[in-house]
């Protein structure tokens, strides 16, 4: 396999407070997903496939776990000899003092030292918590060909969605010529991914005065990339076509999990040609019971199922009991859902248990309900 | 760790899975949707804290090699190993490929390690036992041998030409025989030995003294009066999969929800290679009901009390039915089949019906086209 000079840095510190019970011990990144993975397996499986072998993770909030999971590099076949995955929390320095990351750029300033070491000709930034299939190799390629100092990916979001992006505006060869933020009135629906390579040498001298910029909000979006802009360096706008979901909320979290439902979603997991790793799974075959009614569902191993489910995901080991009826909800790890239980448009938290004949969610309502602990020992 | 080596032996001549074993031995043929055979004999060892394992292959080894890394089944693997050994001398007619040449063969690898105890297992039986009780009770005994056995009382439809064993009432073997099928109830050996490294070494060269045809059992039946060979008794679920009829009713049986649950479970889990599939699709309009499923398949049709292994396509209209399907099969548009056994990778279109017997299941080869 061939070596690539790019290093990966994943932004993986962020603690997804929209996800409320979901991110209250862990990070957003370690949230669970489709049945088997949790979502940083996304762009740590991208990594891999795309032959890049050093990979930085950028930790911040509740990392113990977030940190012993992502050093299990062989999960991805990121463990080459001179490369792997490295957890980069904050860190006290010889020349400075315990700080935290201020924002997603300062967290790349206080690894200058890592990539130097990793003598990275390329930076790749990304976010670990979205949801696609990206090869970041061609990216490259692109980068390298036009000659750019920064490649931002893109997508076609709907105009009326545009204001909640980031949005480039482009020249015909897709140079970029100005960035918004979250524009009001966007000018064109080309939306940031998150996704951005950077000529390494030339990020570097830039991070290096952001860092001593007080008025700087240390951000790669806000800061970094106006600055390239103003100075006139050469952004290229990549285009993406395919799968891309930022699950920041348990709406978009729901509705993921219901995308892999579809046969023809554009999220396909099935194809031997991109694989989405994660770390194996002890659990045993999965078990369809005498009693059990399916119609739709994506389910994995370790699941007991004697009730019956209509269009839902099942995660890992979960048990659904004989005359249980689950519609159109999402159940996580562990969780069991007892004899008679009605569900419908819920997710179900990891390790829940749902006692004999309890009752969650509506068909009709516009939210999902999360269903936790609490909210199961307020009906018992 | 416990102070053993843990030998994994080749199957006997009384093996023979119709089909299945010509593309590998039957230790690393697909079971439960997800596992290799051998994957239980395995997690038995490595459970019991023996890290230093040695499987042997007699042939075909292919598949063994492939599956098995030291790194699956939760060792130390600085401190212990799993080495696959393969018969180093050339074999001149079948039936001179015994366990004890094979064995023999291999045995100054058997003494590098230091354990002064060695437990042997075959790769074609299903079971979960804890080798360290059964080591305690070894050691306690005082017996030269302990062999693993089970009260079967189907004895005469199962484990054919298998030992039985006659124990008296100091739980000693006192006659060894072959099933063949006559009685109901019988002590049936597991075919599995713990025994010093000394002992061990003693029987394996006097076997071969005897006589070149000989396996292990058959020294181990001459030595009943020269050594105390003394018993353990298993108990819970035991297959020895020697035919096909035997490998799909072994299927079968453990796919019983208490079964599957006393054998595979949190305190003594049972460790395999991952292959990263995604978890299993059932498409809307699909039935399916009383089945273990692998990951990564997609069913459309219709499943009712089957085994359905890894990556396997069930497409709209077929009906599948008490059937074992190998990972990686494609089941095609409104084929319809029922006590079948379908071996990796095959593919399986244009035809009525395929029927196979509780007795007789139908096999569908390797890669077959139907």
């Amino acid at each position: 396999m061939n070596k690539n000079n790019m290093v990966a840095m994943i932004l993986a510190g962020g603690r997804g407070s929209r996800l409320f019970d979901l991110t209250k011990k862990e990070a957003k990144p370690a949230v669970h997903f489709g049945g088997k993975y949790r979502i940083i397996d996304f762009t740590l499986s991208n990594c891999a496939n795309s032959n890049i072998s050093t990979v930085g993770v950028l930790l911040q909030y509740e990392s113990v776990l977030l940190s012993s999971y992502v050093a299990n590099s062989s999960a991805w076949g990121l463990d080459m000899k001179g490369g792997g995955v490295y957890a980069l929390s904050p860190r006290e320095k010889d020349e400075s003092n315990l700080s935290v990351y201020k924002g997603t750029a300062d967290a790349i300033t206080q690894n200058i030292d890592f990539l130097d070491n990793a003598e990275a000709e390329y930076v790749l930034i990304l976010s670990g918590d979205h949801i696609y299939k990206m090869n970041y190799e061609k990216m490259l390629e692109a980068h390298i060909k036009a000659n750019a100092e920064a490649t931002i990916a893109v997508m076609e979001v709907p105009k009326k969605e545009a204001s909640r992006f980031g949005i480039m505006n482009c020249d015909e060869n897709d140079r970029i010529i100005e960035f918004e933020e979250k524009p009001k009135e966007p000018k064109s629906n080309l939306a940031s991914m998150g996704v951005y390579i950077f000529t390494y040498k030339t990020l570097k001298r830039f991070l290096k005065e952001d860092e001593k910029n007080h008025e700087s909000n240390h951000d790669f979006g806000k800061d970094i990339i106006p600055a390239f802009l103003n100075n006139g360096l050469n952004l290229l706008a990549y285009r993406f076509k395919g799968y891309w979901k930022d699950v920041g909320t348990v709406d978009s979290l729901w509705e993921a999990n219901m995308d892999l439902l579809d046969n023809n979603s554009q999220l396909d997991l099935f194809d031997p040609g991109w694989k989405i790793y994660t770390d194996d799974i002890l659990a045993g075959p999965q078990l369809i019971g005498s009693k059990a009614k399916i119609d739709n569902a994506y389910i994995t191993q370790g699941c007991v199922v004697n009730g019956e489910i209509k269009h839902s995901v099942l995660f890992t080991n979960c048990v659904v009991d004989e005359g249980a009826k689950v519609v159109d909800s999402v159940i996580m790890n562990d969780a069991k859902i007892g004899k008679n239980v009605r569900l419908n448009r819920c997710i179900v938290v990891e390790g829940v248990k749902v006692p004999d004949g309890a009752n969650f969610g509506n068909k009709n309502s516009k939210d999902i309900l999360l269903v936790t602990k609490k909210l199961v020992s307020e009906v018992e | 760790m416990v102070k053993a080596l843990g030998i994994i032996n080749i199957e006997p001549y009384y093996v023979k899975v119709e089909g299945v074993e010509e593309h590998r031995p039957i230790s690393a043929s697909s079971i439960l949707g997800r596992y290799r055979v051998i994957d239980f004999i395995l997690s038995n060892m490595t459970n019991s804290g023996i890290y230093n394992i040695d499987v042997q292959v007699k042939n075909r080894p292919r598949s063994t090699v492939q599956h098995i890394h030291g790194t699956n089944y939760n060792i130390n693997t600085k401190k212990g190993n799993i080495r696959i050994l393969y018969g180093e001398k050339p074999v001149v007619n079948e039936i001179y490929n015994t366990d004890i040449m094979a064995l023999s063969s291999n045995m100054e690898f058997f003494e590098e390690s230091s354990a002064p105890y060695v437990v042997m297992a075959p790769s074609h039986f299903i079971y979960v036992q804890d080798f360290r009780k059964m080591l305690e009770h070894h050691i306690k005994s005082g017996d030269d041998i302990t062999v693993l056995y089970q009260n079967v009382s189907n004895a005469n439809e199962s484990f054919l030409m298998c030992d039985t064993l006659e124990i008296n009432k100091n739980k000693r073997v006192v006659k060894m025989d072959k099933n063949r099928g006559k009685h109901k109830h019988e002590k049936i050996s597991l075919e599995t030995y713990i025994m010093s490294k000394d002992v061990f070494k003693r029987l394996v060269d006097s076997a071969k003294v005897v006589s070149s045809l000989y396996y292990f059992s058959d020294i181990l039946a001459d030595s009943l009066k020269t050594m105390k060979i003394g018993t353990y008794c298993h108990n819970g679920f035991a297959a020895c999969l020697s035919t096909l009829k035997a490998y799909y009713k072994a299927s079968m049986d453990i796919k019983r929800e208490r079964e599957l649950h006393k054998m595979i479970n949190d305190d003594w889990p049972i460790y395999t290679a991952t292959n990263d599939t995604c978890p299993t699709l059932y498409v809307q309009g699909s039935k399916i009901n009383n089945s273990i499923v692998g990951n990564g398949c997609i069913i459309e049709g219709s499943v009712s009390n089957c085994v359905i292994g890894r990556n396997v396509v069930i497409k709209k209209g077929a009906v599948v039915k008490d059937c074992v399907i190998m990972p990686d099969s494609l089941i095609n548009k409104n084929v319809k089949m029922e006590k079948c056994v379908v071996d990796r990778l095959a593919i399986i279109t244009h035809i009525k019906e395929l029927k196979g017997t509780n007795e007789e299941p139908l096999y569908i080869g390797r890669g077959d086209r139907i």
